[in-house]
């Protein structure tokens, strides 16, 4: 269709369009994940075969006759340590979503070019990366809802135990924090041409002090308050507490759904403003398309 | 008579490709890329070759490099049997094949250089040297130490082209060399490939460009469909369409005006050479210009058609490719930035 | 008058005599080690994520056993396994991957058009990936041995011969899985993600065998050569008796034949593939 050529030719700026960049870019994104399925696949059973290591590591030094559930209830307050390590992985699964996709995303955008075309459109750059935030949110919560369950029938663990409403509670609030997570990775890549390795290596930190195959407490003093300062580990401990009877770090569940409500407030403001800035300097600099 | 260094004989190549169906077997779809193709290129000369995309340039091209296998004929190169002695068939070649893709990024464009050079078993002294020449040859500045990732796309075509030239090799591929690169280096490139062919090299050369393969091709190749359809000097193979005149329109054309030209007595062959913003560039190839153009005009006003200049011109390589195919070049081109995007095959 | 009436002006600079063969090897070597050395972070990266996944274990492990008693026999266990485990993973990624990242690149043609031996661009990795996993491994028996007080390190001589043979086998399991690459293409990460768990997992390389449930132990884990490295490997330097068969003189033969096959068969199964992806034109496709 020929229009007249006025104004701002067919750009309208309101709540729907708006509105519609996020939907778009958060269907998009569904779709195409949804043509990698053996990508999807891995995501299930990664959790799996992650628990399944330390699992099968107190199995065999349970059979030198050693109490392991004891000596575990001794440290977690609880025996059972499978569940344990299920929760521990599963969460894990979910940081590494959480922070993989946008950093993923970003870096395959910019390689390819196509992040250049996004960042020449109008569209409100918070909007267009929550969509992609959005959808990890999304993959994430679903493929710790799926690889626990699945997990719990691999290790014959009981999925119906404890409060599993308030669980639930504590992975969505516990996700929020890590959307701010998320946009700091997304500044790392923009900033550091060997950002693979790095997102690797901070993943696994991630998960050393997330505690996902053994309490947090068991640290020392220092690094336990490095520990505790990082928000999935709230989320996985508030989990496993609501679930099994581990304790929660301040005894009550909502002096702990507290901090993470904090966290929930600061990581996402803090995130997003150090990914635009760091973006703004990379303007002045060099351009977005270097890589 | 100059003495042949590449013969090719009843070269073929089918590629057998599987549609993929939905609760049925796949579907078999043999493809004849080459069609027994017979050709000789001789040594010393520059040789072009000439086709649409898919008509089988890129992959003779692969074969005679050895990355295919062909499915049936012969070849030989520098003395060698294509089948079966391959590596000194490859140590015969200089290539450039894939634009500025194939260099290592985390090396820089001396140890590409270099490594690449150790690939082609040159021994390490002649290396070091031949990368001092090439530096000069092909005006490298201190991007050669940089890594190849900084490098812009100019850069990496050059870096190609030297690796090309790494050992020396009494043959060179050099397809689409100029393709990305700017008016100037692509200007230099050409010098260059005339002072490698002095020197004795034989060069086979692809390129969309006409005036290129004009400026620089001893022979010529026009390859269609799989099959040589044309071959012979540049003078020669216009000589050879019979066509006298060739006139140039341009202006907004509507497509159907086209048939009705190319019916016209007197008329052998028009198709468009460009298309840009609504406004057609059409050749028309003709016995005799005088004779036609009076009744031209007249179909040209007949359908409405707006003008904005008309002029007979003489023939040039680009008339004989479209006599020959049927096509333009210049607009094959075009076609080929949109086929990118869906197909995964090879560039020709 | 020359083959096909083609006369032959040489071949420029190249030389294709043997000794000029063994450079052009030893080029192709250098140049991976250059390659590596331009990833920093990346050295760094893997370093720091090898010692962090040993922590994480180490700290299960000994919540697991309440006390410390017994923690360097376990420990020996487990860090022999993840010696194993490290060359297998950088094996399957640097040379079973690499394959599928030069394809993307374009250099894989190049590596096609140059007469140089295609295969030994493949075994040229192996002194890139062999001084990097040592140094690894060097630096982590270092801190485990200090945190745990002395792990067991009975007949480290034979510990080796088995430690050499197991990684000529995995290095034949690389073969075969750049083998696959090259045809697989897009699908091709996912089939290495999955082989390093699944040999992580069968080949009971974080703990010892007898974790595994039967079923999977005598129908999967016995029939994977690379089982009787791991297994045979960390019994002979914890000085125990190996789970899997309880003479250790027949698992070695078994850890020597893989050694000696795994690299053969992979290699022909590289040859094949090659042929196919050159007949199919699939070589290059990205």
């Amino acid at each position: 269709m020929a229009g007249p050529i006025a104004g701002l030719g067919y750009y309208e700026r309101n709540p729907r369009t708006s509105f519609g960049v996020f939907s778009t870019v958060l269907k998009a994104r569904l779709r195409i994940v949804s043509r990698y399925k053996g990508a999807l696949l891995m995501e299930l059973f990664m959790p799996i075969v992650f628990a399944a290591l330390p699992i099968l590591l107190g199995v065999s030094i349970a059979s030198g006759g050693i109490d392991v559930g004891q000596n575990w209830k001794d440290t977690t307050g609880t025996a059972d340590f499978k569940a344990y390590m299920l929760i521990g992985a599963s969460t894990f699964m979910v940081v590494m979503l959480m922070t993989w996709l946008v950093g993923f995303w970003l870096r395959r955008e910019m390689v390819s070019g196509t992040l250049e075309s996004i960042w020449v459109t109008p569209a409100k750059k918070y909007l267009v990366i929550g969509g992609v935030t959005g959808y990890a949110l999304i993959r994430a919560f679903v493929a710790f809802i799926l690889s626990f369950v699945l997990g719990s029938f691999v290790f014959g663990i009981n999925l119906f135990q404890g409060n599993m409403l308030m669980a639930a509670m504590f992975i969505l609030v516990g996700l929020l924090p890590l959307w701010g997570i998320s946009f700091m990775f997304g500044a790392l890549i923009l900033r550091i041409k060997e950002a693979d390795s790095i997102i690797n290596l901070l993943q696994w930190v991630l998960s050393f002090f997330m505690g996902v195959f053994f309490p947090v407490t068991v640290l020392p003093g220092f690094l336990r308050l490095i520990a505790q300062s990082f928000p999935p580990t709230w989320m996985t401990n508030g989990v496993r507490a609501a679930l099994l009877d581990v304790s929660f770090f301040f005894e009550t569940w909502y002096m702990d759904l507290a901090v993470i409500l904090v966290f929930a407030a600061v990581f996402p403001l803090m995130g997003y403003g150090i990914f635009v800035a760091t973006e703004r300097r990379m303007k002045k600099t060099q351009g977005l398309g270097m890589y | 008579m100059a003495q042949a260094i590449i013969k090719v004989e009843n070269l073929s190549k089918t590629f057998i490709s599987k549609e993929r169906r939905k609760f049925l077997r796949p579907k078999k779809r043999t493809i004849e890329a080459l069609k027994d193709v017979d050709l000789t290129i001789y040594d010393g000369e520059i040789f072009g070759l000439l086709g649409p995309n898919g008509a089988g340039k890129t992959t003779l091209i692969k074969c005679l490099t050895t990355l295919l296998i062909p499915t049936g004929g012969a070849a030989w190169v520098n003395g060698f049997d294509l089948l079966k002695e391959e590596n000194m068939v490859r140590a015969s070649l200089g290539c450039m094949l894939m634009g500025e893709r194939g260099l290592y990024w985390k090396l820089t464009g001396r140890e590409n250089l270099d490594y690449f050079g150790a690939l082609y078993h040159v021994p390490k002294e002649k290396r070091i040297e031949r990368i001092t020449y090439l530096k000069d040859l092909l005006n490298m500045g201190e991007f050669i130490d940089r890594t190849v990732e900084t490098y812009s796309s100019g850069q990496k075509m050059i870096m190609a082209f030297a690796k090309s030239l790494i050992n020396n090799a009494p043959i060179l591929f050099l397809d689409e060399p100029t393709v990305t690169m700017d008016v100037h280096a692509a200007r230099d490139l050409r010098r260059i490939v005339k002072q490698l062919n002095k020197e004795g090299h034989t060069i086979i050369y692809t390129t969309h460009q006409m005036h290129e393969a004009e400026e620089l091709c001893e022979r010529v190749a026009i390859i269609d469909k799989g099959e040589i359809i044309a071959l012979g000097t540049p003078t020669e193979l216009k000589r050879s369409l019979n066509v006298k005149d060739t006139i140039e329109v341009q202006g907004a054309i509507p497509k159907g005006v086209i048939q009705t030209i190319k019916e016209m007595p007197g008329v052998i062959e028009a198709a468009i050479k460009e298309e840009k913003r609504g406004t057609t560039t059409l050749g028309i190839m003709c016995e005799n210009s005088r004779v036609i153009l009076p009744r031209l005009m007249e179909v040209l006003l007949e359908n409405e058609v707006q003008i904005e200049y008309i002029k007979p011109m003489e023939a040039t390589l680009e008339d004989v490719f479209i006599v020959k195919t049927g096509r333009a070049l210049s607009v094959d081109t075009a076609e080929l930035a949109k086929e990118k995007g869906r197909d995964a095959g090879g560039r020709d | 008058m020359s083959a096909g009436g083609t006369i032959h002006r040489g071949f420029g600079l190249s030389d294709l005599g043997l000794r000029q063969t063994f450079y052009t090897f030893l080029s192709m070597s250098k140049k991976t080690v250059v390659e590596f050395s331009r990833y920093p972070v990346s050295f760094v990266a893997t370093f720091a994520q090898t010692l962090m996944i040993l922590a994480m274990f180490m700290l299960a492990a000994i919540v697991f056993m309440g006390s410390e008693a017994g923690l360097s026999e376990l420990a020996g266990i487990m860090v022999y396994g993840f010696i194993l485990n490290m060359f297998l993973i950088f094996v399957l990624w640097e040379i079973g991957f690499s394959i599928r990242e030069e394809q993307y690149r374009g250099t894989l043609e190049s590596l096609y058009l140059s007469p140089a031996n295609k295969f030994s661009n493949l075994i040229s990795r192996v002194f890139a990936i062999g001084s990097w996993t040592v140094v690894m491994v060097v630096v982590s028996l270092v801190i485990v041995n200090y945190y745990v007080g002395g792990l067991p390190a009975n007949d480290v001589m034979l510990a080796l011969f088995v430690l050499f043979f197991s990684i000529t086998g995995i290095l034949g399991i690389g073969f075969v899985v750049s083998a696959l690459v090259l045809r697989l293409k897009e699908s091709a990460e996912l089939l290495v993600s999955v082989l390093q768990f699944f040999f992580m997992i069968f080949c009971a390389m974080f703990f010892p065998f007898y974790a595994l449930p039967d079923e999977i132990l005598n129908y999967v884990s016995r029939w994977i050569p690379l089982s009787y490295g791991v297994d045979s490997f960390r019994s002979i330097l914890v000085g125990q008796t190996p789970e899997l068969i309880a003479n250790v003189g027949i698992e070695i033969v078994i850890v020597v034949l893989f050694g000696i096959l795994s690299p053969l068969i992979g290699y022909f199964l590289y040859k094949y593939n090659e042929r196919k992806a050159r007949l199919e034109g699939s070589l290059a496709e990205y």
